[in-house]
């Protein structure tokens, strides 16, 4: 490169107009040509955008508000025991908040999901087989106690809200399971039949190991009674007490 | 999402809440909207100076970058500024902005450069004509006017173009993000050129001699700069 300050021997700058003009200034022909030598071009790829895939735009960072509706209900799905999922169809509020009083008092609690956040959340938990499930408008009828009957009799008062299935106690039942879960007897009932039926054979063991000897001492006494009616003045054989055995 | 028989079926999901822009770190200045330029200096020029035009040529020194506002106009060419063209951007920038909200501030001093004028339909000759106004020099890259403020860049947009349009040189209006962006751009533009032959290094090896043709300035200006023009399409 030339050193600073060097100029040409020649310098064909003093024709026509001064360098700064108010219009656009003629450039002499070699300095069009150089511009055009000069021109930016920009790069080639090899494999033309066109060509390959549509880059996909990159998920947009995470809704704070929608990372605290999944933990709402991660939060419900790991406090209650039973989960019943109901389509909804839209019914007046005055019946919407009766069917909530009524569940209130069963201690059920009715919440509002909405599909985009819970299949997410069930499909990262063991409740996988609950997705197909989660396609139209559904609400969420929760409860840490599972009184299917009551459900059921508020749920068939409603027609704008169907039972589609339920989780109880981690077993997923169907809408024909969960009426023959209601017919079962109550938890209570049928824990006390079991340990009746379990308890029936250890309370005849007792009766079992007296049978011998309480039917030698029905024996004794039915011969006590035929030696007293036949022999009045004979003396009766002294009684064999019922204490040695 | 196409339902049944191919007609759109509208959905509805969960609202994305957007948190509002913060605008913490903004100080506004004691009086929000432009101050009034005078048409004459304070102290009158006596002496009447050359047309120097170089001071229109080439980039910028001063005022490229932003200091109080967030958005501003920025000159794409060299020109003049006279008293009429400070009137029409006080007036239009004042009219358009809240004075409670946002805040305008001039990055271009008052006129100070004389510019005569002879009388007309006289002949050549006769010395140099009386001073008529004064002007301002603005180089291409450099600011007119800063406004910020509890404003987003699509509310000052409108007017800001409104008065970019009306100016003697080709104006754009830009924010601290956008600018950022085109100098950016222009780098990277610079670092990917394909072709080995750039006006740079012909002009400074003098290939064919082609510093015959060019001014020694174009060594700094490297093509970008014709007179008071601004190629933004070279390199």
């Amino acid at each position: 490169p030339a050193p600073p300050g060097w100029l040409p021997a020649l310098q064909l700058l003093r024709r026509g107009s001064k360098a700064v003009t108010r219009h656009w200034k003629a450039m002499h022909f070699q300095r069009q040509k150089l511009l055009a030598v000069t021109e930016y071009v920009p790069p080639r790829p090899a494999v033309p955008p066109r060509c390959l895939p549509a880059p996909r735009d990159h998920p947009q960072e995470e809704d704070g508000y929608a990372r605290l509706l999944r933990r709402q209900v991660e939060q419900v799905f790991r406090s209650s025991r039973m989960v019943a999922v109901c389509q909804y169809n839209s019914m007046p509020d005055e019946d919407m908040v009766t069917m909530r009083h009524y569940l209130r008092k069963h201690n059920i609690e009715v919440k509002f999901v909405l599909n985009e956040i819970v299949r997410p959340v069930l499909a990262q938990s063991k409740y996988r087989n609950l997705l197909p499930l989660f396609v139209c408008r559904n609400i969420l009828l929760v409860s840490p106690e599972t009184r299917a009957r009551e459900m059921l009799r508020v749920l068939k008062g409603i027609p704008q809200v169907n039972l589609l299935g339920a989780c109880i106690d981690d077993t997923i039942l169907s809408r024909q399971g969960v009426e023959n879960f209601a017919r079962l007897p109550s938890l209570e009932a049928s824990q006390g039949q079991t340990v009746g039926a379990l308890a029936l054979l250890p309370s005849q063991t007792s009766s079992l190991l007296q049978r011998g000897p309480s039917h030698l001492t029905a024996l004794l006494d039915e011969h006590i009674r035929r030696l007293r009616d036949t022999g009045a003045p004979g003396e009766p054989p002294p009684e064999q007490g019922k204490g040695n055995h | 999402p196409a339902g049944p028989g191919g007609v759109a079926v509208p959905r509805a999901g969960l609202k994305k809440l957007v948190l509002p822009p913060d605008y913490s770190g903004i100080t506004f200045p004691e009086k929000p909207k432009l101050k009034f330029m005078e048409k004459v200096p304070a102290v009158p020029k006596v002496r009447r100076e050359p047309r120097r035009l170089r001071d229109i040529r080439g980039p910028s020194r001063e005022a490229t970058d932003f200091v109080q506002g967030q958005y501003g106009i920025l000159a794409l060419g060299g020109g003049y500024l006279h008293w009429g063209h400070f009137e029409m951007i006080r007036l239009t920038i004042g009219r358009h902005m809240d004075p409670k909200s946002m805040f305008a501030v001039w990055r271009v001093p008052a006129p100070s450069k004389p510019v005569t004028r002879k009388s007309l339909g006289h002949r050549m000759g006769g010395g140099k004509g009386p001073i008529d106004h004064y002007v301002t020099a603005v180089r291409s890259g450099r600011l007119v006017v800063e406004v910020g403020g509890r404003c987003h860049f699509g509310q000052v947009r409108p007017f800001l173009a409104q008065v970019a349009q009306k100016l003697p040189f080709p104006a754009v209006p830009v924010s601290r993000e956008s600018l950022q962006e085109m100098r950016r751009e222009e780098e990277e533009k610079r670092r990917n050129n394909q072709n080995p032959w750039t006006f740079e290094r012909i002009v400074t090896s003098n290939m064919l001699g082609m510093r015959k043709y060019l001014s020694p300035y174009d060594l700094q200006l490297q093509g970008r700069y014709w007179g008071k023009f601004f190629l933004k399409h070279r390199v």
